[in-house]
């Protein structure tokens, strides 16, 4: 179980409001005021542990603007985990005051995945008789619901098969860890994921009786039913007796990799599978000529303190690998943030997208489907033909087709 | 007025998303750095964030017409209460009023709206070879318009002075919302100007009580070249401070000079074991900056000189090593903490001066100090000004411990001031050393309250601070 708000006591406590968590914190570079301070939100936690606050909905709207980013954490030189201490303060405030549609959401779909497949057709067919764009010009639907765009007609679990031998002969057999937006958002880097594993030798597992990674959970205060997702996942992983686990969404990675119940399960983060892997085994890349920059995912740079290998990858097979200003500040997606909070998520999005532009790629590369996600958007609300890609399609790009 | 009405006042002057009213937003602003505000809510009644001198002045004589309390803000990184509400009133976060106007490089100077950050202002100079000196360890959220305010300075004071040295004027507006430019109307540039009284450096370090300041102008100086740092460990406490004597009487003026003693070692050790310092009664790191040919030539002097008092001096200008011998001290602020594992340092009593022949001898009168209130403390600091930073780790959940570590604090401030020195060097006065302000100043207080109750006769600006409460020793 994470640390509830109790547990975390001693944490808080030692914040000394000293400040130094403002000059990292993108929702406060943004909203610029204190009450968006990771600092703020420590102490708002604090109040709420000590009963001097009632938990309320103004409450949860401060709790809410934060992206779990992690920079704070990061930053702080007391070494505060503010990101723990803002979760526990949510599942505080679902625990005194639930909202029942979250609840909903969160506990009730997106823990299942008949009902959360059954969801996002719901959502396609919405977007195909247009009402999510009558619903958004009404102002019926929150603008953050444009973002993900038209869903694509097939998700990636209803294509892929739960088993795919390794191309040549097998080095690794590995439990992919398919997770929710790569497979309704994005199935063609799932498609990527398991090819380009396959090529390098891997058998490659899809249990279909997975579950979300808990993360949406954790963010929204359902530490319990992140908890049990997460028993429920790592008992399928056991079953299979895989030697390792990986997945292309570097939240899920985080969560996976964070999780009690994964003790024990390896967890690798998929650039550094894929450098150990072309490390024995080089088939030969194509290089890519287009210019590539790469933006860090928090959940790999922040959480999982990855940010050398996906370039030492992408430097493999690109001829001009450039990085831009900032490549490690946040996309201001943070999950369902932008949902909530629109107008801010896009002012954190501004700055990545100017980066991007200064920085003259043709192709930006990434590792997490939601951050494809938010900086697409971006590029085309700026009017840019830039590509995102995850890191792993132009990885299939470079080892060109199988002969 | 009360709080809606206020509001909506406030809503004529700014536009409303520049104004917080609600009580949980009014909340976020009742902390700052300070042991005290821990202790105390200091809810004001209204927020407002300015982005123009107009909106400013506006305020303050609306403020004015209804004698409510003013109060500056900029990062909050304050220790002292300085920028909170302690008898209400509105808060001024000027923080988010942060564009750097202008780099006049012909002329060394720049122009500042009061909420740029430091290190951000830095950053930008340091694209013209430029670089303004004084450097609190805040620097990555403190404001420039809390610099001024506090005249603020940090490691490199021994060398670079504090802010007021590069202070060349600025724009405040005062109580009763009038705005006058200090160093020089029309368009001043300037750089050496001694023509009527020096408003400029009354304004600095006046910690907002005499008006707001709204906009900056300050010297720049051509960034050094080249830097050069030396780590001493002593046997002796007090061989430290004549190992700094004899480095000046050398004629060599290094650009920082900092002390560790054996709490201080120990709690680093503890946080960091790989950076694994000698156990000793003190260590000094030295630093020295300017051309490379020069920076070599003092860095062989210093070896020199201070190794006939320590027992080991290594002499570093491989950025690498410097960066190891700068970590140690850079994280004892925060190490301090791990001496006990429930224990929580807390800014208080953190920030005497004395003289630099007394300071060996501070130190040991602090450790007594510790043991007699049973309190552990962790002391550091600048030596080469005389600045001891003192920590005081103790169990926040315990009022017990709350309450020996104010009487410590108490007497660590009369210990400054009995020994020629002064209650604080950097962090200033606010609502936690006011108390202290006759004794301090006898006489040159009350000159100093004349002068507050001349520019600000209704008493709106940051009241609660920087004076000696009103009949006594009620804090605030
Ligand atoms: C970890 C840490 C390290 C620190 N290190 C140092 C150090 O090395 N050296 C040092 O000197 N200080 C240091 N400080 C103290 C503090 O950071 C400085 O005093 C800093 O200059 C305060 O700036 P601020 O923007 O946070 O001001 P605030 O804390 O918001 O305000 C400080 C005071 O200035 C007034 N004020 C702010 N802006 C204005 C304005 N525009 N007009 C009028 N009055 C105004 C406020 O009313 C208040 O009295 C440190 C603090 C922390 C937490
Ligand atoms: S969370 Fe850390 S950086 Fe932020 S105010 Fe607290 S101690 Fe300082
Ligand atoms: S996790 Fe990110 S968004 Fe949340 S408070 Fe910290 S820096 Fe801000």
């Amino acid at each position: 179980m994470p640390e509830d708000l109790e547990g975390l006591k001693e944490q808080y406590l030692r914040c000394v409001r000293c400040g130094q968590c403002r000059s990292v914190c993108p929702v406060f570079e943004a909203v610029k005021n204190e009450t968006a301070t990771p600092r703020g939100k420590v102490f708002l936690a604090h109040l709420l542990a000590t009963g001097e606050i009632k938990a309320n909905t103004q409450v949860q709207a401060q709790l809410s603007r934060c992206l779990l980013c992690r920079s704070c954490s990061k930053e702080c030189p007391s070494a505060i985990p503010v990101h723990q201490i803002v979760s526990a303060a949510r599942a505080e405030l679902v625990c005194r005051a639930p909202s029942p549609v979250k609840r909903m959401v969160f506990r009730h779909i997106w823990t299942r995945p008949r009902r959360l497949a059954l969801a996002a057709g719901l959502t396609r067919q919405i977007q195909i008789l247009g009402l999510d764009r009558l619903g958004l010009s009404l102002g019926l639907l929150p603008p953050g619901f444009a973002l993900p765009g038209r869903l694509p007609r097939r998700a990636a679990r209803a294509t892929i098969p739960a088993i795919t031998p390794a191309a040549g002969k097998t080095r690794l057999r590995v439990g992919y860890f398919l997770g929710c937006s790569t497979n309704f958002l994005f199935p063609g880097v799932a498609e990527s994921t398991v090819a380009v594993l396959s090529r390098l030798g891997c058998e490659v597992v899809i249990p279909p009786e997975l579950k979300c990674c808990g993360l949406p959970q954790l963010a929204s205060g359902e530490a319990d039913a992140a908890v049990n997702l997460a028993s429920a996942n790592s008992e399928v992983f056991r079953r299979l007796n895989v030697e390792a686990v990986v997945s292309d969404c570097a939240s899920c990675t985080a969560a996976l990799k964070e999780s009690p119940e994964f003790a024990g399960i390896k967890v690798i983060e998929l650039s550094e599978l894929l450098l150990e892997l072309l490390k024995e085994y080089n088939p030969g890349l194509q290089q890519i000529t287009k210019p590539v920059t790469y933006h860090d995912p928090c959940h790999l740079s922040k959480a999982q303190g990855i940010t050398a290998a996906p370039r030492e990858l992408l430097r493999l097979i690109c001829r001009d690998f450039r990085e831009m200003d900032g490549a490690s500040d946040c996309c201001g997606s943070g999950g369902t943030f932008a949902l909530y909070h629109y107008q801010t998520s896009m002012a954190i999005l501004d700055k990545k997208i100017a980066a991007i532009k200064k920085s003259e790629a043709e192709i930006v590369a990434t590792s997490c489907p939601t951050c494809i996600m938010q900086i697409r958007h971006g590029l085309t609300g700026h009017g840019c033909e830039i590509d995102v890609v995850h890191t792993v399609e132009l990885l299939e790009r470079a080892l060109g087709r199988e002969t | 007025m009360d709080r809606q009405k206020l509001g909506a006042e406030l809503k004529r002057i700014f536009p409303p998303e520049r104004v917080l009213t609600s009580e949980l937003e009014r909340r976020m602003y009742s902390y700052d750095s300070s042991f005290m505000a821990r202790f105390h809510s200091f809810v004001p009644d209204a927020v407002v964030l300015p982005q123009s001198t107009q909106e400013v002045s506006a305020l303050l004589k609306l403020a004015s017409q209804h004698r409510i309390p003013v109060i500056p803000r900029g990062a909050g990184s304050g220790e002292t209460c300085g920028c909170l509400a302690v008898r209400g009133g509105i808060v001024v976060d000027l923080s988010a009023w942060d564009t750097i106007e202008e780099v006049d490089v012909a002329n060394m100077q720049v122009f500042a709206r009061p909420g740029v950050v430091h290190y951000k202002l830095n950053e930008h100079l340091a694209g013209f070879g430029l670089f303004f000196p004084p450097d609190p360890g805040s620097t990555r959220m403190c404001t420039v318009g809390g610099m001024v305010a506090n005249n603020s300075s940090g490691l490199r004071a021994v060398k670079y002075g504090t802010t007021e040295q590069y202070v060349l004027g600025l724009e405040a507006v005062l109580p009763d919302g009038q705005v006058i430019q200090t160093g020089g109307a029309n368009d001043c540039r300037a750089l050496k100007n001694v023509s009527g009284l020096n408003l400029t450096k009354l304004f600095v370090g006046s910690e907002g009580v005499l008006g707001i300041i709204t906009r900056i102008r300050l010297r720049v100086w051509p960034r050094p070249q080249a830097r050069g740092m030396a780590m001493a460990v002593f046997s002796e406490l007090e061989l430290a401070p004549a190992a700094v004597l004899d480095v000046y009487q050398s004629g060599i003026l290094p650009s920082g000079i900092e002390i560790l003693d054996t709490s201080a070692i120990q709690a680093i050790n503890m946080y960091k074991p790989e950076i694994n310092l000698p156990s000793a009664e003190a260590i000094l790191i030295f630093e020295v900056d300017g051309n490379p040919a020069g920076v070599a030539w003092e860095g062989q002097q210093i070896a020199e000189i201070v190794g006939r008092h320590a027992v080991s001096v290594e002499w570093a200008t491989d950025p690498a090593r410097m960066a190891d011998l700068w970590r140690g001290r850079s994280v004892v602020a925060v190490a301090a903490a791990r001496l006990r594992p429930d224990g929580s340092r807390i800014f208080a009593g953190e920030d005497i001066s004395v003289p630099l022949s007394r300071v060996a001898e501070t130190l040991r009168r602090i450790k007594e100090l510790s043991r007699k209130h049973d309190v552990a403390v962790v002391n550091y600091g600048h030596i080469g000004d005389g600045n001891i930073h003192t920590a005081p780790v103790i169990n926040l959940d315990s009022s017990a411990e709350v309450q020996r570590a104010n009487a410590l604090v108490d007497d660590i401030h009369r210990l400054a001031i009995a020994m020629g020195g002064s209650t604080t060097g950097e962090h200033g006065v606010g609502a936690v050393r006011n108390q202290y302000a006759v004794d301090e100043h006898g006489e040159a207080a009350l000159v100093m309250k004349q002068l507050k109750e001349t520019l600000d006769p209704l008493n709106i600006m940051n009241p609660g601070k920087l004076f000696p409460p009103e009949g006594g020793k009620d804090r605030a």
